[in-house]
């Protein structure tokens, strides 16, 4: 979605244990949820 | 094709409205994500960074990641912070870029916005201004933003096409978005889509 909408040169970082220890662990764990940092270009 | 959009939008704005709403007045409450200090150490901020906000900057902080991990911001930029909150990115934005550097935050929640208002009054940061809007509609010129930054609220809305191409919008040519946010590994069941209350939960 992110080159669908004219962005290059995306990258993604490594996954954060964003929920663990909080309420909403068990469900970010049943979907595999975790936070990541984003990196995109808009051409020049 | 038109990307279908799973929920109505109107009803989702008012659902996260309503648990963003809590979380500027109440920030010692329980939630089911981490907030304030205790998450900006857990997403790797620079704890020389954070310590030196105050309390009232930092407290209401719900991100879910670091925008600034991948690359610090340069001296001089102009920032759009899609969903601002109360402010904790614009914050650390503000003093990456510099006074020369601008930063506008954008958040639909008038008591995050106010929050992050008195918050910018009382630090004496004249760099930073936060505007009320959605961000699929956002009021900022044409090609403005050097960066773009985000950090868990893209996922909140319904219509992500449309986000996307209105940070493609406000972006120079050149510039970058850095955002941070939540994927899903495993599949989520359409009728948990089209459940309101679970995108807050």
């Amino acid at each position: 979605m992110i080159e669908d909408s004219g962005f290059t040169n995306v990258s993604i970082g490594p996954p954060v244990d964003t929920f663990g220890g909080a309420g909403g662990e068990e469900k970010a764990r049943l979907f595999g949820v975790y936070g990541y940092a984003f990196m995109a270009h808009k051409p020049g | 094709m038109e990307a279908k959009i799973p929920v109505d939008v109107d009803a989702l704005r008012k659902e996260v409205s309503a648990k963003y709403r809590e979380v500027a007045v109440k920030p010692d409450g329980t939630y089911h994500f981490h907030t304030g200090r205790p998450l900006a150490a857990r997403l790797g901020y620079d704890s020389s960074v954070v310590d030196a906000l105050p309390d009232v900057a930092v407290e209401s902080f719900s991100g879910v990641g670091n925008p600034f991990s991948p690359r610090p911001l340069a001296e001089d930029e102009r920032v759009v912070d899609c969903g601002s909150g109360a402010g904790f990115d614009s914050f650390i934005a503000a003093g990456q870029v510099g006074p020369k550097g601008h930063v506008i935050g954008i958040d639909m929640t008038e008591e995050m916005l106010t929050k992050s208002r008195a918050t910018a009054t009382s630090m004496g940061c004249g760099n930073v201004t936060f505007c009320e809007g959605y961000l699929e509609g956002m009021p900022v010129e044409d090609g403005w933003a050097d960066v773009v930054i985000s950090n868990g609220v893209i996922n909140l809305c319904a219509d992500k096409k449309q986000v996307f191409a209105e940070i493609h919008r406000v972006l120079r040519p050149g510039g970058r978005l850095q955002f941070a946010d939540i994927a899903n590994s495993e599949p989520v069941p359409e009728s948990a889509i089209q459940n309101i209350d679970l995108w807050t939960a």
